[in-house]
């Protein structure tokens, strides 16, 4: 009981700070869902990353802290349609373990983390420069 | 409330909402670069406050994107429907296609026609009518074009003229979507330099081009070039810099020029008739530039492209003839040094050494080459830096095949780089009269010395090195040399790189001479200098010259 008070009061942190701007403004989270009394179904922003393909784009995304979070991370879900390696292609479903920061979950990581290394992980060579869907498309699920 | 609302709808003050129903709350407004605290009706619109944040950070309402909490605020919704609340942040992503960053304060270019200039209407158009990959292909809709002018050419033009004479709406035009679209593709770059038929002919004359055009890194570098007018300035900055160091060279100036007429000139015009702009003035100077500029100006102070550390290997040169683009040298071109000039090769080329012999020809170049400012700071490096001077005196002609003199030179060249600073010493150099003498004087010297090899050996080996070394100052330590103005002038000119000072060398004979009771140490200085170390004639002339 205590533990999933300590993963209440967590996530509320994490509420409050993104609701307060944290971060440098590239990305953005909140509850997907006011009354979402578990914390679970988070909406995340990205800002494509300036020299990249995914410059003046921006990317929502699904984040959903399972009743493991956060010892365990995240399913990370893009909304808007991306080239991104790591990303399923058909449902924008993120493989956490191919952003390399991610790959070894730690649980002081949060989403607001999640969230900024994905922005990295679109400045990378082998990621900056692929070609992108026309924006606007939604992943249909 | 009311009371409030009265109030606030009389002031004309940006910091008071519009809709005044209901309690103020202070929101931030946050873009990456900047951070704004707007107040706002608890129960506004996103509208409403859109509209507050379009006045705040100058920008137009359509092109905001607010985000809260990982959400999209979109327009019909009320802020009290996303919880926004007194003294949270929104985040704010001004829209100008490819410019992530809302910049706030600085002027949103963004491509839309607020200019009254005509042309910048057709691009504003096309780039909501053409595909990027079209580029200019699709003429059909042109036909919707405000300019009403058919014909693509006399658009573009026009569009020129206008370029040139508003550097604003260049940049406005390279903010415009379509022109960064097309940029960013360098293929599509590419092929619409390579249609040029113009281009075309100037690529058959000159593979480095081609070879620069299909360099993909290098098209992407020069786009982002000109996308970014504050690193275009500085890369011209660099390139001018760069040029007028090449002029101060003798010859290099041909060798630019050479340079300018074959690439340049047709590329600028080849250039001026598809794009009106100059990304390409870059691409003209800059066959190669292998290094990576960076985004922001450069403001440490630029290297010292004379600097030594390139003369580790001048025998490597094998770069034919100077001031020659990427062919030359081994030097890896770098921002400051866009030619990849590589100054130790530069002066053992033959090229160079051929000018060598011309700048004896023509003091005039001399002079010029002199007053190029860089020369200063050239000869001061060289200071510095023996081994890069004496490899550049060794491979002169005159001193090829003269080992023994170059020993000499060798040891001699500190002293000798210091007297190149010797701003006197500078100021005979540029004399075209004195160097004139100087010639002649050299010329007597080696005629003499084929004459009579015996009697001046010392004088050989101090002669020769002349002027051609492109700087052979009379170099003298000047305590050693008579105190009088005008002979000191011979004087330094006898002592030509010497060896040994002329105390020291005549030191015997002087000794002797002070033995004989001539006691003008000054005046046997002298005698015995213009005699060159002959006793028997310095005593001559001092016999002659002194009433006793």
């Amino acid at each position: 009981m205590a533990v999933q008070q300590h993963k209440f009061f967590r996530l509320l942190e994490e509420l409050e700070e993104g609701q307060k701007g944290g971060g440098d403004g590239t990305v953005s989270w909140g509850l997907a869902d006011d009354d979402d009394m578990m914390l679970t179904h988070w909406n995340g922003m990205i800002i494509g990353p300036a020299k990249t393909v995914y410059e003046g784009r921006i990317y929502s995304l699904k984040v959903d802290c399972g009743h493991r979070y956060p010892e365990y991370p995240p399913m990370v879900r893009f909304v808007n349609k991306i080239n991104l390696t790591g990303v399923n292609s058909s449902t924008g479903a993120v493989d956490l373990k191919s952003v390399s920061a991610l790959s070894r979950w730690k649980n002081s990581y949060n989403i607001k983390m999640v969230l900024q290394e994905l922005r990295q992980h679109m400045m990378m060579k082998e990621n900056s420069r692929l070609s992108q869907p026309p924006e606007g498309q939604v992943y249909s699920n | 409330m009311a009371e409030q609302g009265a109030a606030d709808l009389g002031n004309n003050n940006n910091n008071k909402p519009e809709a005044s129903e209901g309690t103020i709350i202070k929101v931030t407004v946050k873009t990456p670069k900047d951070k704004e605290e707007i107040a706002i009706a608890e129960d506004a619109s996103v509208t409403q406050f859109k509209e507050e944040i379009s006045k705040r950070f100058k920008a137009k309402q359509d092109q905001l994107v607010l985000i809260f909490a990982g959400k999209i605020l979109k327009d019909g919704d009320s802020l009290s429907q996303h919880g926004i609340k007194d003294g949270l942040t929104v985040h704010l992503v001004i829209k100008t296609a490819h410019n992530t960053s809302a910049s706030s304060s600085t002027s949103n270019q963004g491509g839309n026609s607020t200019t009254s200039s005509p042309a910048a209407n057709p691009i504003t158009s096309l780039s909501h009518r053409l595909s990027p990959a079209g580029g200019f292909g699709d003429l059909a809709s042109l036909a919707g074009l405000g300019m009403g002018s058919a014909n693509f050419m006399e658009l573009q033009q026009q569009m020129q003229r206008q370029l040139m004479s508003n550097p604003e709406m260049l940049s406005q035009i390279m903010e415009n979507p379509l022109v960064q679209n097309m940029m960013s593709n360098p293929d599509l770059m590419r092929q619409m330099i390579m249609a040029n038929p113009q281009m075309q002919q100037l690529m058959e004359r000159n593979p480095e081009i081609s070879h620069m055009l299909n360099n993909p890194e290098l098209m992407r570098q020069t786009m982002e070039l000109a996308r970014n007018p504050a690193m275009m300035q500085e890369m011209m900055r660099n390139q001018d810099r760069a040029l007028s160091n090449l002029e101060s060279i003798p010859g290099g100036y041909n060798a630019l020029r050479r340079m300018y007429t074959d690439i340049q000139e047709p590329m600028f015009s080849a250039a001026r008739e598809q794009f009106g702009n100059n990304p390409f003035s870059a691409l003209g100077g800059n066959s190669d530039s292998g290094a990576q500029p960076s985004r922001t100006e450069n403001r440490e102070p630029l290297p010292n492209p004379w600097g030594p550390p390139n003369s580790s290997n001048p025998s490597e040169s094998g770069g034919g003839t100077t001031g020659s683009t990427s062919t030359s040298g081994a030097t890896n071109p770098s921002v400051s040094n866009p030619l990849g000039v590589n100054p130790g090769s530069m002066f053992n080329s033959p090229g160079m050494q051929s000018l060598l012999q011309q700048i004896s020809e023509n003091p005039q170049l001399m002079q010029n080459m002199l007053s190029a400012p860089y020369m200063r700071s050239m000869m001061q490096s060289l200071a510095q830096n023996p081994e890069l001077a004496s490899q550049v005196m060794m491979n002169n002609p005159l001193f090829a095949g003269n080992p023994q003199l170059q020993e000499q030179f060798r040891s001699q060249l500190p002293i000798f780089l210091q007297q190149m600073q010797n701003p006197e010493a500078l100021s005979v150099m540029a004399n075209p009269r004195a160097m004139q003498a100087l010639m002649q004087i050299q010329q007597g010297l080696q005629t003499l010395q084929t004459e009579a090899p015996g009697l001046m050996p010392s004088l050989m080996t101090s002669g020769i090195p002349g002027v051609p070394t492109g700087g052979a100052v009379p170099a003298e330590n000047p305590a050693s040399s008579p105190r009088n103005g005008t002979v000191r002038d011979h004087t330094h000119i006898l002592k030509l790189p010497p060896y040994q000072t002329p105390e020291v060398r005549f030191q015997t004979q002087l000794d002797q001479l002070n033995a004989m009771g001539f006691i003008n140490r000054e005046a046997n200085l002298q005698a015995l200098i213009a005699t060159g170390g002959d006793i028997n004639a310095a005593i001559e002339r001092l016999l002659g010259s002194q009433p006793s």
